[in-house]
């Protein structure tokens, strides 16, 4: 699985950092860093769904 | 003898009644447990609705924009159109939106809107605001901290929202109370008391709550009209009319109908709904004393009861939208044209997500609440609304830690916003 956040959708609400500080990072322009290029450790898709499921803005999307 | 029991079918939610007397969570939750994706019937003027009640179906719903259109009418089922012809030029505008602003509008569009003031309602932003709020509420508050009592609505709740979106919009001081007056002629359409402009013996109709929105709109546009004037020969810093004279989408500056319904919005929904979030939170620690205590003895419990205020007071009862195509939701076919209601107070009590959800908790963990919606609409002042929430509360508990309401708050008649009209309150007066 890999994650990808739609910059024009993101406002730094940073609900995915607190969720999942290993996968996302807020910038410093306020949109949504993601950490990890290519596909996630499995260990943590549990984590990126629920990211993905709490985004605010539904900005997360999770590629299969 | 029990009364009997109100079977789905009996169930009309287009009746603001429902609301102004809290029957609707009842309504609700019956909606909610036995046809969780109801079918509303028409009424005489209004179209039928679907009502979606469980908190997975708003996620569903808001998570496909394009599917679930806002461009014809967030609030309300709408007027049916073979009805249109029959009611004057107000029902046409209403049920046609007007001209569009960000919230009665659809992807793509919408985000490019969006984008031009979204940077100003970021957490990041709203922080850098915190001293500023804190101020205000000071202000409010050293008004009323002699008195004892008062109409904490009017004198407390409404002011700091209030103050706040006027501030960014660039409203002076002295307009604020038309602001305040024209949002209730707008938002509380529906309500008798703010038909002011309606023969006393007409009020109460719908055709008199359509007059009263259209009047309300209308007015607030004329003031922006001159606001625009004026900022166009004297441009500000900081200054979200500015901002928008200034802006460019694909290109091509806004047109004056699209930065008049852009402050319109922002002023209506930047005072309306905090009000009640925090009238409806005061209301609610009352009622549960012994939280309320700990929150004034642990003021750090502060962020998770403003969360539990908001999935608590919900203070917009649902948002609409419109379906493009047929779409299949727990065996109904819902479909395209279909306008469907989103029901938030429902969500917010839905025993899948929130475990015992009828009881109030300020220190609930997680408490991932739809107060604000969710996806493209997300509510671009969320970050305000919890911050004057949070600052409200703490200011406010700090200085009058005994506030109490003595009197039964006065309800909106509507079935849109979860309003507070009045509300009586006591406390003892700083000396």
């Amino acid at each position: 699985m890999k994650v990808r956040v739609k910059a024009d959708m993101c406002e730094g609400h940073g609900k995915c950092e607190k969720t999942a500080p290993e996968i996302f990072k807020l910038g410093d322009d306020d949109v949504s860093i993601v950490l990890i290029e290519g596909d996630l450790p499995k260990e943590l898709e549990e984590k990126a769904e629920r990211a993905y499921r709490l985004c605010p803005r539904q900005a997360i999307e999770l590629i299969p | 003898m029990t009364a009997p029991a109100i079977e789905p079918s009996d169930i009309n939610l287009n009746n603001p009644g429902h609301f102004q007397r809290e029957e609707f969570h009842e309504l609700l939750r019956i909606l909610r447990h036995r046809d969780p994706v109801h079918w509303n019937p028409p009424g005489e003027v209004s179209n039928g609705f679907w009502s979606i009640t469980k908190y997975e179906d708003i996620l569903f719903i808001s998570r496909r924009p394009e599917t679930f259109i806002s461009s014809k009418g967030i609030a309300g089922p709408g007027i049916k159109p073979e009805k249109l012809a029959e009611l004057d030029f107000a029902a046409q505008q209403q049920n046609a939106g007007g001209n569009a602003s960000i919230i009665t509008m659809d992807p793509p569009r919408h985000v490019k809107m969006r984008r031009l003031v979204n940077k100003g309602f970021t957490p990041r932003a709203v922080n850098a605001m915190e001293p500023e709020i804190r101020r205000i509420t000071n202000e409010i508050l050293d008004r009323i901290a002699g008195k004892g009592e008062c109409d904490f609505v009017l004198e407390v709740a409404s002011q700091l929202p209030l103050a706040v979106i006027c501030g960014m919009m660039g409203v002076e001081q002295e307009d604020w109370p038309l602001m305040f007056e024209l949002t209730n002629k707008v938002l509380g359409s529906g309500d008798p008391e703010y038909q002011t402009d309606i023969p006393e013996e007409e009020r109460g109709t719908g055709q008199a709550a359509r007059l009263t929105a259209m009047k309300g709109l209308q007015t607030m546009l004329e003031y922006f009209r001159g606001v625009l004037e004026d900022r166009r020969q004297h441009p500000r810093e900081n200054d979200l009319p500015t901002i928008l004279l200034e802006a460019e989408v694909d290109g091509e500056k806004l047109t004056e109908g699209d930065i008049l319904q852009f402050c319109f919005l922002l002023i209506v929904a930047g005072n309306e709904t905090t009000r009640n979030a925090i009238s409806g939170g005061l209301q609610v620690l009352c009622q549960h004393p012994d939280q309320k205590r700990a929150l004034v003895e642990d003021p750090s419990l502060m962020d998770t009861a403003v969360e539990e205020i908001l999935r608590w007071t919900s203070p917009l009862h649902h948002m609409a939208r419109t379906a493009t195509q047929d779409v299949e939701l727990r065996g109904k076919t819902i479909r395209a044209g279909d306008r469907v209601l989103m029901w938030y107070p429902s969500a917010n009590r839905d025993e899948d997500v929130f475990p015992d959800p009828y009881r109030f908790d300020i220190r609930r963990t997680p408490n991932d609440h739809l107060a604000f919606g969710i996806g493209e609409h997300f509510c671009l002042g969320a970050g305000f609304a919890r911050k004057e929430l949070k600052v409200m509360f703490e200011e406010l508990l700090r200085r009058f830690p005994d506030i109490e309401v003595v009197g039964p708050p006065e309800r909106l008649r509507s079935t849109f916003i979860n309003g507070i009209k009045h509300m009586p309150v006591r406390f003892t007066p700083e000396r």
